[in-house]
């Protein structure tokens, strides 16, 4: 299956080819800050599978990992929208934030980290809900 | 009267709050998929007369496709994070999305919108008011 994720204004865009070897939520306050939302969800995929085309300045935070994203800075019509954060441990992972999809039906989540961070309202599958954190692997998206 | 604090990733473009939330509210639109990248937008409106802005932004500038209404998302520049929104022209409401508070106390969201578009598994409160 190939799947398609873009950003708000499109111009940064990545097909992913194949299912995502784990799909995951991360409820850091880095994340929120991040998405905006209550907590970040991405999926993780072998560098092989994963196309990006399009424009993505990179930034650097007080985290170790180099964001690619769409700022658009060029242009009239700009959106934020992350994409894509590889991890310069590991250059053949590609994580994708499953947003970017705009897509329901999207494998839902089978691993979730930094549980201590998330909001008390929000309900996840099964075994998400309790205190599994998935932070144990180093594979987590 | 007590404030919040809000901010994007990297600092540059921050708000402070004062007054509580007149609405908070949680959407699974696509465009608020795309915008987040997560699985639904979350966010607080509040009087645009206790909102005050530090810092340069740019806008990314999206008409409803349900009704063509403004949304007017205010961005940082330098990591891309929305830290401000208006909606429908309107600059006496203040919508900030929750993520920017990096507060999991924040209160809970009593609205949900575009459930047509709600990942199966998010599971939100029983009482909360669905359209």
């Amino acid at each position: 299956m190939t799947r398609e994720a873009a950003c708000s204004c499109g111009q940064l865009r990545v097909t992913a080819v194949g299912e995502p070897f784990a799909v995951g939520i991360c409820h850091c306050l880095a994340c929120q800050r991040r998405t905006g939302s209550a907590f970040g969800m991405q999926a993780g995929y072998e560098a092989g599978q994963v196309e990006v085309a399009g424009r993505s300045p990179s930034t650097r935070g007080r985290l170790t990992r180099p964001i690619a994203r769409c700022t658009c800075s060029a242009s009239a019509r700009t959106a934020g929208a992350p994409s894509s954060i590889p991890s310069p441990d590991e250059p053949d992972l590609v994580v994708v934030m499953t947003g970017a999809f705009a897509d329901p039906s999207f494998p839902a989540p089978t691993e979730a980290g930094y549980t201590a961070r998330r909001y008390p309202w929000v309900g996840l599958p099964g075994r998400l809900q309790g205190g599994h954190t998935g932070d144990s692997n180093p594979r987590t998206p | 009267m007590p404030s919040r604090h809000a901010a994007c990733s990297c600092g540059r473009l921050s708000l402070e709050v004062v007054g509580e939330p007149v609405r908070i509210s949680v959407c699974h639109c696509l465009a608020c998929q795309r915008r987040t990248g997560s699985a639904f937008g979350a966010q607080a409106r509040f009087a645009a007369d206790g909102v005050a802005v530090t810092g340069d932004y740019r806008e990314y500038v999206r008409y409803s496709d349900e009704d063509g209404e403004e949304r007017r998302f205010r961005f940082c520049p330098e990591c891309g994070s929305t830290v401000f929104y208006t909606t429908g022209g309107a600059e006496d409401l203040v919508a900030v999305p929750l993520g920017a508070f990096a507060d999991p106390a924040f209160p809970p969201p009593t609205v949900s919108v575009y459930e047509s578009r709600r990942h199966p598994w998010v599971a939100l409160p029983e009482d909360i008011q669905r359209g």
